[in-house]
């Protein structure tokens, strides 16, 4: 299949330069018109998108598997369709095999897409419920010409046999398999046009696990056999360390760690990956490990947090240089500010706050008499005390307050960051994005 | 130990009247539930774990009934049958009828918690609105007192700024914080015991943990029991005391947690433990369970794990083992169902072992064609026709 492109197999499969996938909020002439009836003229538009992807560069070799992790909506399905061209990507380039994908007509990415295929979570809706298994399979074959009628049905069939399932199941429909099954048939399609590179998404997780392995355990023989190259897209890190070489952690549309498999769980230099990992319930009852170790939630991707974009609920963000703090002052200020932002706590004498988050020991100099007036703000016996409107004034006051005087000081929130360590374990590269590593 | 224990389940048989057969959702099982602990029935899907569950609060609609066993909770029948006069089983006088179970325990004594929380909340109504309304029917509270409850159980549960958000929608919030307002819902009226069915299973790991965090606390502070219905050996593992495995409508194993991952006793057990990839080290080699899920309209002769069980031998295929004690837990019963203990004297170890089982169920056996097809429901090949 190399033949004519002149790709030299040492190269990278797959190269990722700056990928940027952004959604309009929706689409149409009139979108995003709204109306202002306190301005002049009374019409506004929104230009509003959601940044989904934005500026993720890697590589994947040729015969490994790159894990793909990260929780719902932090883009990386987005990722794996824009690599396939599903999506068009905003900006950046996509090189298969040396070739730019953008530059690609359409007769020409046509072709380039028998060698990249996909799977998807979903082994009930991916498959046609008319058509019967043997049709399925050989669709794709029929979509790029390849083989004649007989030759394409005993491709078909030696798949079929090849996933661990019965040949003689060719004239099923998908109706009569068990979810396990349904994926083998994924499996055989996608594989049908003898393909390179396999975007997997999320392709064990809606099957139970007893069955999730027995899927493993086929996909990896068959990448064995075949030469495959995977993007395995998932939100369970065990079934990532199971399978994959290298791993990219996600957050918000970035990628905020890659390295070697065991680089990356046993030595987590982003707070994201670290707290993922604490998170995760470790199937074995004596080990007593933290949990719940982040708090709140993902910002909106409309309008992600500057610099890191983890920070807004990063345990570790950096102290701002303008202050003068101590490690401890800074970690009570950290969590007053967080507090404050999310309103979780009641209104209460001032005294009392001080008490509940600095033990009654607020920081000196100007820092502290920025958290004097914020407490004074929304102590029930400063002024917050109030109801309504006025109250909340006040909160959001407080938290403007708070916020730019410390968060917007950190150095997280001026630069993005991107460092390149060494690993501890492999030879492998190690990215992390976060400025503890500066 | 010492007292009767909150809800006690035995011999519960919950089945489906449907037209391919009788479906044995749930066929005769038993356990009980103490105060203050949280048990674990952990099963893949179709192993009758939430028709178990849902058989405990009456909530089984037809064409499923519950068959035969008896619940009882806190001293107090939930369900009982008894023999009439002419040999009929019928529903026994003492038991509580629907209205009473309906008023006085749904709610008040026993309460759900579903996984999908968006099926459970109503889109049209605001979360405030739906949890003041379950206060003040529940509790009889006047309308103004339920709304400061209900906002009072927000914040207990970590809504931050519950005042702004109770007139929200559900729609307003994210899955996690959906989650939070159930768990809101089901403590609103401090039961005793609170069943949750696959509660974290739609959240992402971070929010999970932070649920599970939520839990503990709360156990801690309000002493709910908990009956923990999960897929999730790793949840288990985290939060539950003691743990209930089910297979194919029955329940196979029972044991305190530790007991269960270091001492395990089922051949179902040990395999489920072995298939799973680890967070904590990496696994190179999955060992998978040969096989899927029978189907529970049509069992297994004998024990209804032998056809994928990597130590089945012939007596397996006979032998159908009720679970008994076959080992002690500091005090606590270890139970499994398997005849290759000694307590069940089957003669297991005379029997010879079964083709294709034991002696070649290691993980190449994995690969075989085979291994997935017995469960088909399609039948034999009748779907193949066209065979050369």
């Amino acid at each position: 299949m190399d033949e004519d492109s002149g790709y030299d197999s040492d190269d990278a499969l797959l190269e990722l330069d700056g990928v940027t996938k952004y959604f309009g909020q929706e689409s149409g002439l009139l979108a995003g018109l709204e109306f202002e009836p306190n301005q002049f003229p009374p019409v506004n538009v929104n230009r509003e998108t959601v940044k989904a992807v934005d500026d993720v560069s890697l590589e994947i070799q040729p015969g490994e598997t790159l894990g793909l992790v990260g929780e719902s909506g932090c883009g990386k399905s987005t990722l794996g369709r824009t690599i396939l061209r599903l999506l068009e990507p905003t900006d950046g380039d996509i090189y298969f095999k040396g070739e730019n994908l953008a530059d690609l007509g359409g007769g020409e990415l046509r072709r380039m897409r028998s060698d990249m295929q996909m799977i998807f979570q979903d082994p009930q809706s991916s498959l046609d419920p008319r058509m019967k298994v043997g049709q399925i399979i050989e669709e794709p074959m029929r979509a790029h010409d390849m083989l004649d009628d007989e030759g394409r049905r005993a491709r078909a069939k030696e798949l079929l046999e090849k996933v661990g399932l019965d040949p003689r199941h060719y004239n099923r429909h998908p109706h009569a398999f068990s979810g396990g099954q349904r994926q083998r048939i994924n499996l055989a399609r996608a594989l049908s046009v003898d393909p390179d590179f396999v975007v997997c998404d999320e392709p064990v997780s809606a099957l139970d696990v007893s069955i999730q392995a027995q899927v493993l355990n086929t996909m990896e023989s068959l990448q064995e056999e075949f030469g495959l190259t995977y993007l395995f897209i998932a939100h369970d890190l065990s079934v990532i360390r199971h399978i994959s070489d290298r791993v990219a952690v996600m957050y918000l549309g970035n990628i905020v760690e890659l390295a070697e498999k065991e680089e990356l769980f046993e030595n987590p230099q982003h707070p994201y990956t670290r707290a993922l990992l604490d998170s995760i319930p470790v199937p074995d009852p004596r080990e007593n490990g933290v949990r719940g170790v982040l708090e709140g939630e993902v910002p909106s991707p409309v309008d992600p947090p500057s610099g890191c974009r983890f920070r807004t609920r990063c345990p570790r963000l950096i102290a701002p240089d303008t202050y003068d703090w101590s490690e401890e002052k800074w970690a009570q200020t950290r969590a007053f500010m967080r507090a404050v932002k999310r309103r979780s706590f009641e209104p209460m004498p001032a005294a009392r706050i001080e008490a509940e988050f600095f033990d009654g020991d607020r920081p000196g100099g100007e820092a502290g008499s920025i958290i004097d007036e914020a407490i004074d703000l929304v102590a029930s016996d400063g002024g917050g005390g109030g109801d309504g409107d006025d109250k909340s004034d006040r909160w959001a006051t407080a938290t403007d307050l708070l916020l730019e005087s410390f968060a917007e000081q950190s150095i997280c929130a001026h630069e993005r960051p991107a460092y390149d360590l060494e690993s501890e374990h492999g030879d492998g590269d190690h990215f992390a994005a976060c400025h503890l590593h500066r | 130990m010492s007292s009767e224990p909150l809800l006690r389940v035995e011999n519960l048989k919950t089945q489906f009247f449907t037209e391919e057969g009788t479906v044995r959702a749930v066929d005769g099982i038993s356990f009980e539930v103490r105060e203050g602990e949280i048990v674990g029935l952990v099963g893949e899907s179709g192993a009758g774990k939430s028709v178990a569950s849902m058989s405990i609060m009456g909530l089984v609609e037809s064409p499923g009934e519950i068959v035969g066993g008896e619940i009882t909770y806190k001293g107090e029948t939930l369900f009982g049958l008894e023999e009439g006069p002419d040999g009929e089983l019928r529903e026994r006088d003492d038991m509580l009828s629907s209205e009473e179970i309906r008023t006085r325990i749904r709610g008040n004594e026993i309460a759900v918690i579903f996984q999908d929380p968006m099926e459970s909340l109503n889109p049209v109504f605001t979360v405030g609105g739906q949890l003041r309304e379950f206060i003040e029917l529940n509790r009889g509270l006047p309308e103004d007192e339920a709304r400061t409850e209900a906002i009072d159980m927000l914040r207990e549960v970590g809504i931050p700024d519950p005042e702004e958000r109770y007139d929200e929608y559900p729609h307003q919030f994210s899955g996690g914080m959906r989650q939070r307002v159930l768990i809101a819902m089901a403590l609103a009226c401090e039961p005793s015991l609170i069943i949750a069915d696959e509660p974290t299973t739609a959240l992402d790991v971070t929010v999970e943990g932070q649920i599970l965090d939520l839990v503990d606390d709360l156990q801690e502070k309000y002493g709910t029991s908990f009956i923990w219905v999960t897929h999730d050996l790793g949840v288990v593992a985290e939060i539950c005391d003691r743990v209930n495995v089910m297979y194919l409508g029955e329940i196979v194993e029972k044991a305190p947690v530790d007991d269960l991952f270091y001492d395990t006793k089922h051949p179902y057990t040990n395999a489920l433990l072995n298939s799973i990839p680890r967070p904590d080290r990496t696994v190179t080699e999955l060992e998978a369970i040969e096989g899927v899920m029978p189907e529970a309209i049509s069992p297994p002769s004998g024990c209804r794990f032998h056809p994928r069980c990597p130590d089945a031998r012939e007596v397996c295929k006979r032998a159908h083992p009720e679970a008994k004690t076959v080992a002690d837990a500091d005090g606590e019963p270890h139970q499994a169902a398997c005849v290759k203990h000694d307590a069940f004297d089957a003669g297991y170890d005379q029997s010879s072992p079964l083709e294709g089982a034991a002696v070649d169920a290691g993980p190449a056996a994995v690969e075989e064609p085979e291994s997935e097809l017995t469960a088909n429901p399609a039948g034999d090949d009748s779907g193949g026709e066209q065979r050369e």
